[in-house]
């Protein structure tokens, strides 16, 4: 690769957290491909969405001031959160489109000292990925084809939608993540729930609905032949792997479908342990699945 | 060009219940033609049968909502060989969350339901006058969105809440809720907002984006639900688990600029329902994944934060002062 590849790293407060292993995983996959992934350790959280149920004002001069730190060193961010991603973008969709907008923000991050030019680009990995790193480059870092793995893709909403201010995916004619699988030597498996709702936003609210929601769309997979899933959003890793013991219960049946974040699947694909990507911090077991395909 | 589309059939034949089958239909297309062109002409001259809605043909009635190849749209609207290029493939079938009464058509009733549950109409402030009581063009703007609603369904077809929970209000009652809401003349909105804070209301949006993706109006339903949303706490009806979650957000970025779960829970579901959760803390605690409340880590600058909150905060104040002037 000509350039080497710089991001302002912003890897979401899940991921800091209850999801940890997607953010060390993130790290080491980055390493491996030899993208730079700068830290931003003054970044606020981008509000989930729940800062624009408050004030929108506020949500945005909150998601401008992460921009501000990222056009400081110069880079367009990463994220490996769909929730950030389209938090962030849609505040920046507004901000770039609306000049009025980016100066009443402007003007509110002034009290901070700060500003917004509104020259930055939000990503996340399955973008860097698939375009900015490049499927062909890539598949000459698969080490351990993933032979035997059917992989169901999981999108949820995030990352696909609303296209107008995320523009990379199709929602209706989905390439991306079905392409990295592909790479990595996986089958992917097609089923009807990959561009739905995990459920996430109202676990706290009405967990019947979330964890209806979670079932569904693991037992669409599963009932399609997937024997695992990957997911670029931590919120649905959270839902998908650590309420799938809930959806059991509430479904009476065994689902057992393992979900890997998309770090680890690639990393997985590289020659990565079990240790490695921390598999072992999963609610649902992957040793398995992994065994059955030879993997492990 | 010649090209196969599939229509979805069902006809209960007054048994109440059919089950739906793909059929296919062999047409030819001329390029500008819309869905309804074609669904038209498979009627006309192949298959008298066939039962849709359909009116202005001008994306104005809102009566010919479809799944166009899984996904809801005005097939008026929608131009045939484009969609077609995109899977090169053609299946149309009735809107998703509705029950089919045959072929295409759905049973609205629900949804109307829904709509007159938020009553859709102004409660004045003030009696009525023979004189005009203007409204500024900024406070238009507001809810200019939701009254572009043409009711066709296709936010509430691609509802996810409404996929799971069937008594959901759902995206299109919403957007006219915030009609109503947002309007500065409307005398009862604190009690609209207590209502739409009950089960079933505007907290169990999952925030899938599909209303707002798939409007063919531009209405934003979700937009007008997060408006809702902070109108309601703004008010003081905050009594519930969703403005207790947004609240716990709020005070968890103020005070250490991210979010910090294991506080959030215990703010948004009280003491009692935190108790329930112990369980499932402890098999997450087993892998590593209980949050720890209190070493959360403070991003740094915080006090930048802090300032913007206070910006806000200003501004919001001296809107308020202009408002009582």
């Amino acid at each position: 690769m000509a350039k080497t590849l710089k991001y302002a790293y912003y890897p979401g407060c899940a991921s800091q957290a209850v999801t940890k292993e997607a953010n060390s995983t993130t790290r080491k996959v980055a390493k491996i491909l030899g993208i730079e992934l700068h830290d931003m350790p003054k970044a606020n959280c981008c509000g989930a969405g729940l800062l624009t149920d408050y004030d929108y004002d506020l949500s945005v001069a909150l998601n401008a001031r992460i921009f501000a730190q990222a056009e400081e060193i110069g880079m367009d961010i990463m994220t490996i959160c769909s929730t950030c991603l389209m938090v962030m973008s849609t505040a920046n969709r507004d901000l770039k489109s609306d000049p009025k907008l980016l100066e009443k923000t402007n003007a509110i991050l002034a009290a901070a000292g700060l500003r917004y030019n509104g020259t930055i680009e939000v990503k996340q990995l399955l973008w860097v990925l698939a375009e900015d790193y490049g499927l062909e480059n890539l598949k000459k870092k698969v080490a351990m084809p993933l032979k035997n793995l059917k992989v169901a893709p999981f999108y949820g909403c995030h990352s696909l939608r609303p296209s107008d201010a995320l523009g990379f995916d199709d929602p209706e004619r989905t390439w991306s993540l079905e392409a990295v699988i592909t790479i990595l030597g996986a089958e992917v498996v097609e089923y009807e729930g990959k561009n739905k709702c995990c459920g996430f936003q109202v676990d706290m609210i009405t967990e019947d609905t979330a964890v209806e929601m979670t079932g569904k769309r693991l037992l669409d997979a599963k009932n399609e032949g997937g024997n695992c899933m990957v997911t670029p959003c931590p919120f649905c890793h959270i839902n998908l792997d650590n309420y799938q013991g809930m959806a059991e219960r509430k479904l009476n049946m065994k689902i057992g479908m393992p979900v890997f974040h998309l770090a680890q699947l690639v990393g997985l694909a590289m020659g990565m342990t079990a240790e490695d990507l921390e598999l072992s911090r999963h609610l649902v077991s992957a040793k398995d699945v992994l065994k059955e395909a030879n993997l492990l | 060009m010649k090209i196969k589309i599939k229509i979805s059939r069902c006809d209960p034949m007054g048994k109440g219940w059919c089950e739906p089958f793909l059929q296919a239909y062999d047409i030819e297309v001329k390029e500008g033609m819309t869905i309804l062109d074609a669904i038209h002409l498979v009627k006309d001259v192949q298959d008298g049968t066939l039962a849709f809605r359909r009116s202005c043909r001008s994306a104005i009635c809102g009566s010919c909502a479809v799944n166009i190849n899984g996904f809801p749209k005005l097939a008026c609207k929608t131009q045939l060989i484009t969609e077609y290029r995109k899977k090169e493939s053609m299946v149309i079938e009735p809107l998703s969350n509705h029950r089919v009464i045959k072929d295409l058509v759905v049973d609205f009733n629900p949804f109307w339901d829904k709509i007159n549950k938020v009553e859709p109409w102004l409660n004045r402030k003030s009696a009525i006058s023979h004189q005009p009581s203007a409204v500024s063009k900024k406070d238009v703007l507001k809810i200019d969105n939701s009254s572009k609603c043409i009711m066709c369904g296709c936010c509430n077809g691609a509802c996810n809440t409404l996929e799971i929970d069937k008594h959901f209000i759902a995206p299109a009652a919403l957007a006219k809720a915030w009609r109503f809401v947002g309007d500065v003349r409307e005398g009862e909105k604190k009690k609209r907002l207590e209502k739409l804070s009950e089960a079933h209301g505007m907290w169990d949006c999952v925030r899938c984006v599909n209303c707002t993706q798939y409007c063919p109006k531009d209405v934003a339903p979700l937009q007008a639900i997060e408006r809702l949303r902070a109108e309601a706490i703004n008010q003081g009806v905050i009594d519930n688990h969703g403005a207790k979650h947004v609240k716990s957000m709020v005070d968890s970025v103020k005070r250490v600029g991210r979010l910090d779960e294991a506080a959030m829970t215990f703010k948004t579901l009280g003491f009692l329902r935190s108790l329930g959760m112990i369980p499932f803390g402890l098999k997450m605690e087993m892998h590593g994944k209980m949050p720890m409340p209190l070493i959360f880590p403070q991003i740094e600058k915080i006090e930048e934060v802090k300032k913007i909150y206070e910006e806000i905060e200003k501004r919001k104040e001296q809107v308020e002062v202009k408002v009582e002037k």
